[in-house]
């Protein structure tokens, strides 16, 4: 019978460990570190120096940022907005809809949540994936063919090492992480705590069951 | 000072009394009630639904707070909850979290019950009621993934609610009123977000209350299927009975210690569940004009979605999947067999759940893949093999060759 009771509960669990599979391409590995606050910083200046220009983050303050990473409210927005916005600005594109309707015929998609939606991954392969066409002379996306996005690491690409362009990409997707879910390491940090505290509550009650549970004849 | 304590308290209780019933209630219900003494494992998820329903109200009662049920409003006002609130993450993950953890539970309390035959009589009523309370679970589940507002909430309720519309003549109109629109809109997530934080909770409430009121009136059944209201002793006390408290008090706070860990590692460490809690889709706005690639209700809904799919006609499939849960509804009746635990049953019961468990799960999985021509055949042959669960039950446990049950608990 005991065999048959894990054997149920076995079979039972086993759809949480199977994902939900859909045809994909393959993905390069970001392999960030969202705990390196170095690479964050250097990410948020790369995404205001590369994406800002057309992509918002609008889930985002700066001086959430600011607190976040460990720069001072006059540091971030110098370094992010160019001393432009203020500290208690939402980090907004300066790209009005309009011009991306007429430009490049679409809305430009908001990034807070980019990370939680395609993955780090996915951002990382992305922001590698262009490939030059020389027969029409332009770049196109390997993940997402016929894109608008222009491939914003070419020069990149083109004048540093392999090491500082993949660095590049990584920091983007790592700040872009963080972005998805500024509270994720906190909960990272919290966690553990609480199940060291769980840990003690599991021993001490079950020590109280077995002491009541003395009395109790089999 | 400690006799003039216990005096004042004892004097509070006595006023207390004769105007309430508090210490019979405790009593009955509490100090006085007797379990069978040989509660195992399985026995477990009854308070733990109980403890996940408790969170599940303490924090939706925080989440209200912040949250704006309105199209308009609603999906930004999760990201202000996760982002500005004070714990707000904490909380919307507690509550997110308690939902799935709130089905793996109930699923695994009737588990139980099929194990050891709880639904026979004289506890239909407890078994009814119970089953009351898992559809009242999933309307309330169902309801509660639209307010986030994103992807999945709005698609999938796009899905469920035109089931309704495959109903013959009523269909269209009762789709339109259940919407309060021609499509999904804000008049659907406000009417959703009313359902969901009053109505709803109020009747799995009192479905709770009764459920455990029918369970105390004909006692606890246990892992042996044996009545320990038939051997009593001097003082006209079940022999095999143990007062509730304190031996299932502590007994349970154990297990609910350990129901904690798992949930607080699955609440700081992947609260979306690999994606099975909260769906990646679900992180872009709802949007009217934009379907995904592939719908997926949560898991679990999942096996009766499968069910669903598995009809070539929609009609029909709404029927099945219907009949898929009402059919649990009848278990009392078709389950013929007079012992009650699997410990005692014959081979032909032990077949029959273990096969229906495989299908459900099979099921669960399947629900959640992109339909594929392999996958819907497969999908039929589970569909298949759930309901002959049903047919077959009532024709081998009629005469099944049972193992003779024990005068006592073991």
């Amino acid at each position: 019978m005991k065999v048959l009771q894990w054997l149920t509960i076995c079979v039972l669990l086993v759809p949480l460990s199977l994902r939900a599979a859909g045809p994909s391409l393959p993905l390069e590995s970001a392999n960030n570190d969202l705990q390196d606050l170095d690479s964050l910083k250097r990410g948020a200046e790369l995404f205001a120096d590369k994406c800002l220009a057309c992509h918002s983050i609008k889930y985002m303050r700066y001086n959430r940022i600011a607190a976040d990473l460990g720069w001072s409210n006059e540091e971030v927005v110098e370094v992010m907005s160019y001393g432009q916005d203020r500290a208690v600005d939402d980090v907004m594109t300066r790209m009005p809809e309009g011009v991306a309707m007429n430009v490049f015929g679409t809305k430009m998609p908001d990034l807070s949540l980019m990370a939680r939606l395609k993955g780090t991954d996915y951002i990382y392969s992305f922001l590698r994936g262009y490939e030059y066409d020389p027969e029409t002379e332009s770049w196109d996306n390997r993940l997402l063919k016929g894109t608008v996005m222009p491939h914003v690491l070419e020069s990149m690409e083109r004048h540093s090492t392999e090491e500082s362009y993949a660095q590049a990409a990584r920091d983007i997707s790592n700040f872009l992480e963080y972005a998805g879910e500024p509270a994720k390491l906190q909960r990272w940090d919290l966690g553990w705590k609480v199940m060291l505290f769980l840990l003690l509550l599991i021993i001490v009650t079950y020590l109280l069951k077995k002491e009541y549970w003395r009395d109790i004849k089999h | 000072m400690a006799s003039t304590q216990d005096k004042k308290t004892n004097s509070l209780l006595a006023w207390l009394d004769a105007r309430y019933p508090l210490v019979s209630t405790w009593n009955e219900h509490v100090a006085e009630y007797y379990a069978p003494k040989n509660f195992n494992f399985w026995y477990f998820f009854g308070s733990l639904a109980l403890l996940v329903l408790v969170n599940q109200f303490v924090t939706g009662i925080w989440l209200t707070m912040s949250y704006k049920p309105s199209a308009a409003e609603a999906f930004s006002s999760v990201e202000y909850i996760m982002r500005d609130v004070e714990w707000g993450w904490l909380i919307r993950y507690m509550h997110s979290t308690g939902a799935s953890a709130f089905f793996i539970v109930v699923y695994l309390h009737m588990t139980r019950a099929l194990l050891y035959g709880s639904y026979k009589e004289p506890r239909e009523l407890v078994w009814l009621l119970g089953m009351l309370i898992f559809v009242v679970l999933m309307a309330e589940a169902f309801m509660g993934y639209m307010l986030p507002w994103g992807q999945m909430s709005y698609w999938g309720a796009q899905v469920i609610i035109s089931l309704f519309g495959a109903i013959p003549v009523v269909g269209p109109d009762l789709a339109t009123w259940i919407r309060g629109d021609f499509i999904i809109s804000d008049a659907t997530l406000n009417r959703f977000f009313a359902l969901h934080v009053i109505a709803l909770p109020l009747v799995l409430l009192i479905l709770v209350f009764m459920h455990i009121v029918a369970l105390h009136k004909v006692g606890s059944n246990n892992p042996d299927g044996v009545e320990i209201k038939k051997l009593k002793n001097a003082q006209g006390l079940p022999k095999d009975g143990i007062p509730f408290h304190p031996y299932y008090t502590v007994k349970d706070s154990f297990g609910a210690a350990v129901f904690m860990l798992f949930f607080a590692f699955v609440v700081f460490y992947m609260p979306t569940g690999g994606g099975f809690f909260i769906e990646p889709p679900n992180f872009e706005p709802a949007n009217p004009l934009k379907t995904p690639d592939h719908i997926a209700p949560v898991w679990y809904f999942t096996p009766f979605y499968a069910v669903l799919r598995a009809i070539p006609d929609k009609f029909l499939g709404v029927m099945a999947m219907g009949a898929a849960i009402a059919v649990l509804f009848a278990m009392p009746w078709l389950d013929r067999c007079k012992v009650r635990s699997i410990r005692y049953r014959g081979l032909s019961y032990k077949v029959l759940l273990t096969v229906f468990i495989i299908s459900f799960v099979v099921l669960g999985w399947l629900g959640t893949q992109p339909s594929t021509p392999e996958l819907t055949k497969l999908a039929r042959i589970f569909t298949a093999t759930y309901f002959l669960f049903f047919i077959i039950l009532p024709f081998t446990s009629a005469n099944e060759k049972t193992k003779p049950v024990p005068e006592r608990v073991r």
